[in-house]
């Protein structure tokens, strides 16, 4: 068990170094610098702009600026954001604990629901609810993320003005607040985004769950368990749950970079300080230390992501347990 | 694209030579003969299938009708001033927008572009990610786990952050290099299951007869190996054009898809997304056209697939 | 609900009165809480580094200038300034000097007082290669400054110009010495001081949440008079459509960049209000001269006559913007008379180019001449909404005379390479201007051609380069005046670019707010004496001078 997570790590480093170097690359052989921002301005003359390039040392070749770059990170050091004149490791720092708030809420959600539709379609195959839900499911399947966040927004902070539309907390009196006041707002503020990302994901995997559960259910053991007079519930329970849960497991895996990427809208539209709008954001503005630092991040998530599935696979499913 | 009849009445043509046949309710009497006759009786017999295909029947002739079917030319704005975002009426089914254009033409017309774009884009993926996942497949051994690793590789970027920052620092993208730039990015999936559906057939009996009788791996390959591939690639590109359909409407929405005056569904929800609660009807209406359009292609691929592989 | 005196800085941000809650002082009652909604994050809180508008508006408050410039805008001379961190100034006989009196009681917000030296030191700071100040060109007029005694700072000038008090002036936010001289300058930018200033503005800096917040509270002891509200909060928004959902949530009271269509969503809610308040901006579309096509004056003209640029400006914006009528700022500019401008005429046009050649030989709907269809592309910033509408606009107006225009939208970076490497046909541009009409020297005569020049059209014409120099030296107003009305005309008469509109301000605000002290290139120049009555008033102003603890 354990060499065979060394071994996917090693193998997960080598994918976020391949990740890290197009990366690199991709960004600066695109038009444009860091500095265009300031373009509006007739004042700000090309040699200050020079100046400021070759104080981040972005006029050095490629492979010199790698070479530093490479340096650096091994000591730990992402390097300078530009856009946001602070150190690239202290934005990470603030981004990623909002993501990773939005995408756990969010993961447990829509397993949760998930798990409990497929589970719930499958028992009462081909009854009413089950084509209802069915529909419900496809429906929100195939939906895009930024359509369903916009629906969202224009329900909720227009029609029927429940819900915040914007950002993680209150931005004037959270400071000023009681704790428990606190965490009310911080939830109050969460349930638009992470109800966006649920629905959609929610979807999928009650669309797969019901699938595995209904695979399963035909399997010869099962078939064995029914004729040996267990109620259908039992069944359910104690045999096909487990093994139908499997496949859900791989989602796991897959889940992660589908809400790294699915966040980038529904962070932008919902204002959610986190990594997805923060890469845009960076790609935007050409700030090439923050874009390859939130790549290195958004990979390490990745790889852990489906390590854990497949760890969790593994463990679940007896059969497979390498020696 | 635009006004291009002939292309668009052949794409029809095509898209209706296939589903037709798929679109007959079964009969009772029908004699099951090839293994290709079962699994379409069996996909007959689903009737969200059939209706599914029937509306992607239906989307490719409204597509390929467009021109004439838009009660405006898309691009109209016939005053700018007074005839801004008008509520729907009868006159504008689906009201008009901030330059005065009616939206329903908009959204006929944004149909062509985000099909062509579906349709297109996932043949290159999965011609592509069928070639690659064949020979690593075929070959097998270590260029096989190569190859498989760097596919691990590829699928782990969130494929919208690598559309972005392709279409961001090269702006402007033509539909081609729009649809080469998506088909590019989404044929790594595809190649998995061709690989391990190629690796599964080999070892079965007939092929592995077949090569020790001295047959050539090519002619292995294509007579016995590649026809069992071909179901999966078929369910995974339906889905794939949802997918597809998804990721193009993303990009437009962002700006960095199609450009300006063209109409496509993702550019129509942004003109209306600057304040949506003043004229919801710009970004409403595009975004249940791509809902229909999307579950209707998803409920035809999960169809094939239960018609391929029932259980 | 506990104040917190735990850490030092706190202590000596709560100097001062910690606990006082709002009191009508003498007229105007003090207290209440502005939540500025904002659609960019400010960059950096150092002055000489700012150069986004976000950081502006804070630093504004935070620090002071020498003295301030008056409602008008009066570039010339200093009798459209008010006293500031200079109580009083002299002016040299032969106007090559100015002694600025320091105001003795001018303290930062550390305590310290504001000496001369600080003066002195800024200058240097922004004019120091090593920091690499965005603003370091505009103040080259200002030679040195050296300190009479502690209180008296003498500003030296190369020149005599008109504007020479305003180049010392306008540009220069004085920041403490004591705090920064022991910085290496080419760390400045990154010190803890660009993110935590110290200035002797009538606010103090509280706290920055990157992303979300910038907060400043008033300073109660400042020598001109504790600010009227007790803080302001700025709220950063990904886009101008968040920002703006911020206040009609009722989670911020001013955002300064409505669009119409969402005036009907204001006039729903009794508790906001819409604003208008001049800019100093306008926009253009630019014509690359050097282009084969645009290199030929009546085409350029023939294009601008097509167009019915108050229909345009009409659908995307009503009544609230105007027709640019040149390369410069009506409202900022009211003593000009109008400029003549090319009258919007389809037939002459047509006629203009079918002179040229220009017929639509294979009936497309194009014209061509010798096989080539009349047709170029037009850049448009991704960022700007309405340009975008206006360049989709534009396109159908060409297309009637038979020019086909394509629309290239393109992200900032992107424009800004095409911009400066000169490879467009017509770009979509805009210009801030500054207070001083003389920016035009930047932007459209010969000099600014040079590569790193922003006259990226490259518009060549002597007689508009002779006026404009003189009207930048003349040292008389109404001659002044005069030459630049020569000017604007002849540029708009070449038409190297086609004026599109002058931007006017509409902001939304919650009607609570008292506003005043807008000037147009800054509207935010009076937010100390912004006030809320104390019946108005809201939750979030009953915070009063408290600090949480961050």
């Amino acid at each position: 068990m354990w060499a065979y997570i060394a071994r996917r790590l090693v193998q997960g480093l080598a994918v976020i170094a391949l990740v890290v170097t197009a990366t690199f690359v991709l960004i600066r052989l695109a038009p444009g610098d860091p500095f265009a921002a300031t373009l509006d301005s007739p004042t700000v003359s090309a040699e200050t702009r020079a100046r400021w390039s070759a104080h981040y040392g972005f006029d050095r070749p490629v492979p010199v600026q790698f070479a530093r770059y490479f340096a650096t990170i091994v000591q730990g050091d992402f390097g300078y954001s530009t856009s946001q004149r602070r150190p690239v490791g202290d934005v990470l720092a603030d981004a990623l604990p909002n993501t990773l708030l939005l995408m756990f809420v969010a993961l447990v959600l829509s397993f949760a629901l998930g798990i409990a539709l497929g589970v719930f379609q499958a028992v009462r195959r081909g009854t009413a609810p089950d084509r209802l839900l069915g529909s419900v499911t496809l429906f929100f399947y195939s939906m895009p993320d930024f359509w369903l966040a916009l629906m969202m927004m224009l329900t909720f902070a227009y029609w029927i003005p429940l819900f915040p539309v914007t950002g993680m907390v209150d931005a004037v009196m959270y400071p000023y607040w009681p704790f428990w006041r606190q965490m009310l707002d911080r939830l109050h503020h969460l349930v638009l985004p992470a109800l966006t990302l649920t629905l959609l994901t929610a979807a999928v995997i009650a669309r797969y769950q019901r699938a595995a559960m209904l695979d399963v259910v035909h399997d010869e053991y099962v078939r064995t368990a029914r004729a040996k007079g267990l109620a259908e519930r039992a069944i359910v329970r104690r045999h096909a749950l487990r093994n139908a849960l499997l496949p859900v497991i791989t989602l796991f895996g897959l889940a992660f970079p589908a809400l790294l990427g699915g966040a980038v809208f529904v962070e932008r539209i919902f204002s959610w300080p986190g990594m997805g709008f923060l890469t845009f954001n960076a790609i935007m503005t050409r700030d090439y230390h923050l874009v390859t630092g939130s790549v290195i991040v958004g990979g390490v998530m990745v790889v852990v992501g489906s390590l854990l599935a497949d760890v969790l696979y593994a463990a679940a499913d007896p059969r497979l347990r390498r020696p | 694209m635009r006004g291009s009849w002939g292309a668009w009445m052949v794409a029809a043509a095509i898209v209706a030579l296939v589903t037709l046949p798929l679109l007959r309710p079964p009969r009772i009497r029908d004699e099951s003969a090839g293994p290709w006759r079962m699994i379409m009786r069996r996909f007959r017999q689903n009737r969200g299938a059939r209706t599914a295909l029937g509306i992607v029947l239906a989307l490719y002739i409204i597509a390929a009708l467009a021109p004439a079917l838009a009660p405006y030319p898309p691009n109209a704005q016939p005053d700018p001033i007074a005839m801004q975002v008008l509520a729907p009426s009868v006159a504008h089914l689906m009201g008009t927008d901030l330059a005065s254009r009616d939206v329903f033409s908009r959204v006929l017309h944004g149909a062509r572009v985000s099909l062509a774009i579906g349709l297109l884009a996932v043949l290159l993926s999965i011609t592509v990610g069928t070639i690659y996942g064949a020979a690593a497949g075929f070959i097998g051994g270590k260029t096989d786990a190569v190859m498989m690793r760097i596919i691990d590789a590829l699928l782990s970027i969130p494929r919208i952050l690598l559309l972005i920052m392709v279409t961001a620092l090269w702006g402007q993208l033509s539909i081609l290099l729009l649809v080469v730039l998506i088909g590019m990015t989404g044929w790594f999936g595809v190649s998995r299951v061709v690989r391990a559906e190629v690796m599964a057939v080999s070892a079965r009996e007939f092929v592995i007869s077949a090569r020790s009788l001295g047959a050539s791996r090519l002619r292995v390959l294509s007579r016995h190996v590649l026809p069992n591939v071909l179901s999966p690639v078929i369910v995974a590109a339906t889905l794939g054009i949802g997918n597809v359909i998804i990721l193009e409407t993303g990009l437009s929405f962002l700006g960095l898809g199609v450009q300006p005056p063209q109409p496509s569904w993702g550019s129509i929800i942004q003109d209306g997304a600057q304040q949506v609660s003043a004229h919801w009807w710009i970004s409403v209406f595009p975004g249940l056209a791509i809902v229909t359009t999307v579950m209707a292609f998803n409920a035809v691929g999960e169809g094939l697939r239960d018609a391929l592989d029932p259980r | 609900m506990r104040i917190s005196l735990a850490s030092a800085a706190l202590a000596l941000l709560s100097l001062g009165c910690a606990d006082r809650d709002s009191t009508t002082d003498g007229d105007a009652p003090t207290g209440g809480t502005l939540v500025i909604a904002s659609a960019a994050d400010a960059g950096t809180l150092l002055p000489p580094l700012i150069d986004d508008v976000s950081g502006k508006q804070v630093a504004d408050q935070i620090f002071d200038r020498l003295a301030e410039i008056g409602a008008e805008v009066n570039t010339i001379g200093d009798r459209g300034f008010t006293p500031r961190l200079a109580q009083r100034w002299d002016w040299a006989a032969d106007s090559l000097s100015i002694a600025f009196h320091l105001d003795a009681d001018a303290r930062w917000h550390d305590g310290r007082p504001v000496r001369a030296s600080d003066v002195r030191f800024s200058h240097a700071v922004y004019r120091d290669p090593a920091v690499a100040s965005p603003h370091a060109e505009v103040i080259t007029n200002v030679d040195s400054i050296s300190v009479r005694d502690s209180l008296t700072a003498v500003v030296w000038f190369a020149r005599r110009t008109p504007e020479q008090f305003f180049e010392a002036t306008h540009q220069l936010l004085i920041v403490p010495e004591h705090l920064l001289r022991d910085i290496a300058r080419k760390d400045l930018a990154t010190s803890a001081f660009a993110r935590n200033p110290v200035g002797s503005g009538r606010f103090r800096f509280v706290r920055w949440t990157p992303g979300a917040t910038i907060e400043i509270i008033a300073d109660t002891a400042n020598y001109r008079g504790r600010a009227r509200l007790d803080r302001v909060i700025w709220s950063f928004a990904p886009d101008p459509t968040a920002a703006a959902t911020k206040v009609f949530a009722g989670e911020a009271d001013y955002f300064e960049a409505l669009r119409r269509e969402q005036i009907p969503e204001v006039e729903k809610n009794p508790l906001l209000r819409t604003l208008r308040y001049p800019q100093l901006a306008y926009t253009f579309v630019g014509f690359n001269t050097r282009n084969t096509l645009f290199a030929n004056r009546e085409l350029r003209r023939a294009l601008v006559m097509a167009v019915d640029r108050q229909k345009l400006v009409r659908s995307v914006f009503d009544s609230l913007t105007s027709v640019a009528t040149g390369p410069f700022i009506r409202a900022a500019a009211p003593a000009i008379p109008p400029i003549p401008q090319i009258a919007f005429d389809t037939v002459r046009a047509g006629a203009t180019l079918d002179s040229l050649g220009w017929r639509d030989s294979n009936a497309d709907g194009i014209r061509d001449r010798a096989g080539r269809p009349l047709t170029f592309s037009l850049l448009v910033p991704g960022t700007s909404a309405f340009r975008i509408r206006m360049a989709v606009l534009l396109q159908e107006e060409l297309r009637r005379v038979g020019v086909d225009m394509k629309v290239e939208q393109l992200d900032i970076n992107m424009m800004g390479d095409r911009q400066n490497t000169r490879r467009f046909d017509a770009i979509f541009g805009g210009w801030n201007l500054d207070p001083s009409p003389s920016g035009i020297r930047q932007t459209f005569t010969t000099v600014a051609t040079k590569p790193g020049g922003f006259n990226y059209t490259h518009y060549s014409n002597p007689v508009f380069d002779a006026l404009v120099d003189s009207a930048a030296t003349t040292m008389n107003p109404e001659q002044s005046r005069g030459y630049y009305e020569r000017a604007y005309g002849i540029i708009v008469q070449d038409a190297p670019v086609m004026f599109m509109y002058e931007f006017q301000g509409l902001a939304v605000a919650h009607r609570r707010l008292n506003i005043t002290g807008i000037r147009p290139e800054a509207w935010w120049a009076g937010i100390a004496d912004w006030s809320i009555a104390a019946d108005q008033r809201i939750e979030r102003d009953q915070i009063g001078l408290r600090v949480a603890p961050k």
